[in-house]
């Protein structure tokens, strides 16, 4: 059939400049559609600030007597349940862990002084009641590592990452040191700070706290 | 850049062509109801996938995301509303569009395919309202899509197949969302997207048929671009707006959690499905040798007869004519049909505006039962709980008057024994708040329980129903009496006035 027949006459001035009104109006009116349509929908993606309001957790009297069994050599897997919340589940206790070894300033100053001065350098007490506290997250890229008394290092599975007893970087992929995490006596119940630091870059970047 | 992208795809070529097109007798507001209606199922696309970021099918989830969505989610009741008043926009326009092809005769040749295709897709679009109507499974969401599903369950021969499929055998349950939710989300959406693309396929091969006169292949051409497209634009942000203001002012309904055994609630149809919903009271009223053969006719044959009749169209009425002056039979049956379905709609909606007042409910009317998000539609008035029970105010409950009532309003949540069933109900076996301070305890049967508990270290966030005005405060007492007195339990009896007390407090 016929075919953009009303497209042969070009038509008058006039008409001329009434379809480049229309045609432009089109445009704009589309424009507004899209733009009243992208603000609510981008709008929802935005993480909603839920975030925990108390980052300490708690450790239980067997958690405790767990940490105390940390020698300055040897470290000791803590485990405690860390408060999160998880979109429409609401707030879950999920388990969580952390290493631990006795250590005093003096020796954490001595042995990894880039936590106290320079780019490694961490917001918070890396010493608290005798102990330090390491984040069990790989600082390389995020798996977690696992003390292997066969080498007596901390070992990541995942790029061959090496850690010593204080958390001092010696080999593999690691940009830094192992992240210590604040600990605290507060009226009477020891409690752990969970800290999640960026990955993969020499100094702590604090991500998310609690 | 376009000259460029031009010579390697065609697309610029491509897209000129599409908009050159000839309208007879030049542009007009009428022809616009087609591309408002695919306007409409792109806002749905839309939001729709939007929702999905948010959104679980499963009987412990999809209520819950919902109700996160719209409290937590920044403008997530608003995108959820979007979608909800954008499924009535694309219904609204999407009948008048076809209402029009009807009454214009444009289904005659050689558009009978394209008319067709109309047909299927408006079938197709009905299925997803109704699918989506289960996913939020709230109150009305599950009694709702009860009725829905027992009519389609009752259609002779397939009946019990479509049954099947759409329950997954066993009753509404999980699986039953899932599979609303496959259906709404992908199956129907991709028949309608193929669908809407072969629509307008046809479209272009024969062009618009123009004014309802036998002369329109003749009248002067008038332009589809800028013309025609700048009218389509204005119609379809006209709705657009409409459909912002009411997302924004009357947001989506959402009830409380689904419960099988509500025994309150008052379910309210889409606005669209009114008419059918009171074509199903009316015939339910029937003299019972008769009502379940017309009961039939009114949910199965009627309606499916009505489908055939508009897919068959094309092919029946045969008349070339398509002035309305020439076709009196049509468009006389055409405009009985919209005032039987005007006038049961009215109908439908007083039907269930007088359920919720005969039951003492409080609630929005079906059309616009817009509560806003997350308060549950229930709120049953104070001091109306007496319901005919309690005549010897005061007396000590029973037990075992208590225990049947336990068994036929308790037990599927929390258990013949007692122990409840995992995140739903907690155990009442051993729970120190069934045998601690009578008050308590008598306070969340008679007025219900929402949000997180925590029961001997565990956390549950269920919903417990409110029970005043379903039982009375003697059946209150006796299954408190029950409770606290089974099970190992050890606690002493409480009273009806106990139970007077806590509900009179709230």
């Amino acid at each position: 059939m016929a075919h953009a027949e009303a497209y042969k006459d070009p038509g008058t001035p006039e008409e001329q400049t009434r379809r480049t009104f229309m045609a432009n109006a089109v445009l704009a009116l589309g424009g507004v559609i899209g733009l009243g349509l992208a603000i609510p929908l981008v709008t929802s993606l935005i993480p909603p600030n839920d975030a925990n309001a108390d980052p300490w957790s708690p450790l239980t009297p067997d958690e405790i007597a767990a940490l105390k069994k940390a020698t300055d050599n040897k470290p000791v897997k803590v485990t405690f349940m860390l408060h999160e919340s998880n979109g429409y589940f609401g707030a879950v206790d999920l388990e969580q862990f952390f290493w631990a070894i006795r250590a005093d300033e003096a020796t954490m100053r001595k042995k990894r002084p880039q936590l106290f001065e320079g780019i490694e350098k961490v917001p918070y007490p890396v010493v608290n009641l005798g102990f330090v506290v390491f984040s069990p997250i790989c600082p390389h890229l995020g798996c977690k590592y696992t003390w292997t008394d066969s080498i007596n290092k901390f070992a990541c599975p995942c790029h061959g990452s090496q850690f010593t007893n204080v958390g001092e970087h010696v080999a593999g992929p690691a940009l830094r040191g192992l992240d210590p995490l604040p600990l605290r006596d507060f009226q009477g119940k020891v409690q752990v700070e969970w800290i999640e630091y960026k990955q993969n870059t020499p100094d702590h970047i604090i991500l998310k706290v609690g | 850049m376009l000259t460029w992208l031009d010579q390697r795809t065609g697309l610029v070529t491509l897209t000129k062509d599409f908009l050159t097109e000839d309208v007879p007798g030049g542009a007009s507001y009428w022809y616009a109801f087609g591309s408002a209606t695919l306007f409409a199922l792109i806002l749905q696309i839309a939001t729709g996938i939007f929702l999905c970021f948010f959104y679980a099918p499963s009987t412990s989830t999809a209520w819950e995301s919902t109700d996160y969505l719209i409290k937590h989610v920044p403008a997530g009741a608003l995108v959820l509303s979007l979608h909800y008043w954008g499924a009535s926009a694309m219904i609204a326009f999407m009948t008048m569009h076809l209402l029009q092809g009807l009454l214009w005769g444009a289904y005659k040749k050689p558009r009978e395919l394209q008319w067709i295709v109309g047909v299927l897709l408006f079938i197709l679009t009905l299925v997803l309202g109704l699918t989506g109507y289960l996913l939020p499974w709230d109150l009305n969401a599950l009694l709702a899509s009860k009725v829905a599903i027992q009519i389609a369950g009752s259609a002779p021969i397939l009946g019990p197949a479509i049954l099947s499929f759409l329950q997954d055998g066993s009753g509404i349950g999980t699986l039953t969302i899932n599979r609303f939710f496959g259906i709404h989300v992908w199956l129907v959406p991709a028949l309608l997207v193929g669908l809407v693309g072969l629509h307008l396929a046809i479209f272009r091969w024969n062009g618009p048929a123009g004014p309802p006169i036998d002369e329109a292949p003749k009248l002067k051409p008038g332009r589809f671009w800028p013309d025609q497209m700048f009218m389509d634009t204005v119609l379809s942000f006209a709705m657009f707006v409409i459909v912002v203001a009411l997302a924004v002012f009357a947001p989506a309904p959402f009830d409380a959690k689904a419960d099988p055994n509500n025994t309150q609630f008052v379910p309210y149809p889409a606005w669209y499905f009114l008419a059918l919903y009171a074509l199903l009271d009316v015939v339910g009223k029937f003299p019972p040798a008769i009502v379940q053969i017309s009961t039939l006719f009114a949910t199965i044959i009627m309606p499916g007869v009505l489908v055939a009749l508009l897919i068959v169209l094309p092919f029946i009425d045969r008349n070339p004519s398509r002035r309305p002056s020439r076709r009196p039979w049509i468009l006389g049956i055409t405009a009985l049909t919209i005032v039987g379905a005007i006038g049961l709609s009215f109908f439908g909606q007083y039907n269930v505006v007088e359920g919720q007042v005969a039951r003492g409910l409080v609630g929005g009317t079906a059309g616009n039962a817009a509560t806003t998000g997350g308060s549950p539609q229930i709120e049953t008035q104070p001091g109306n709980n007496a319901n005919g029970g309690g005549a010897t105010a005061g007396g000590p409950g029973s037990a075992t008057a208590g225990a049947t009532v336990y068994t036929t309003n308790c037990s599927s949540c929390h258990a013949a024994n007692g122990q409840g069933t995992p995140s739903v109900a907690p155990p009442l076996a051993g729970n120190d708040v069934v045998t601690g301070d009578p008050q308590k305890v008598i306070g969340i049967v008679v007025n219900g329980l929402n949000g997180k508990i925590t029961v001997k270290g565990q956390e549950w966030n269920g919903t417990m129903p409110p029970w005043k005005g379903t039982l009375t405060n003697k059946q209150i007492a006796d299954v408190v009496t029950y409770i606290r007195s089974s099970w190992g339990n050890k606690a002493p009896p409480v009273t009806e006035a106990d139970v007077a007390k806590a509900a009179g407090g709230k």
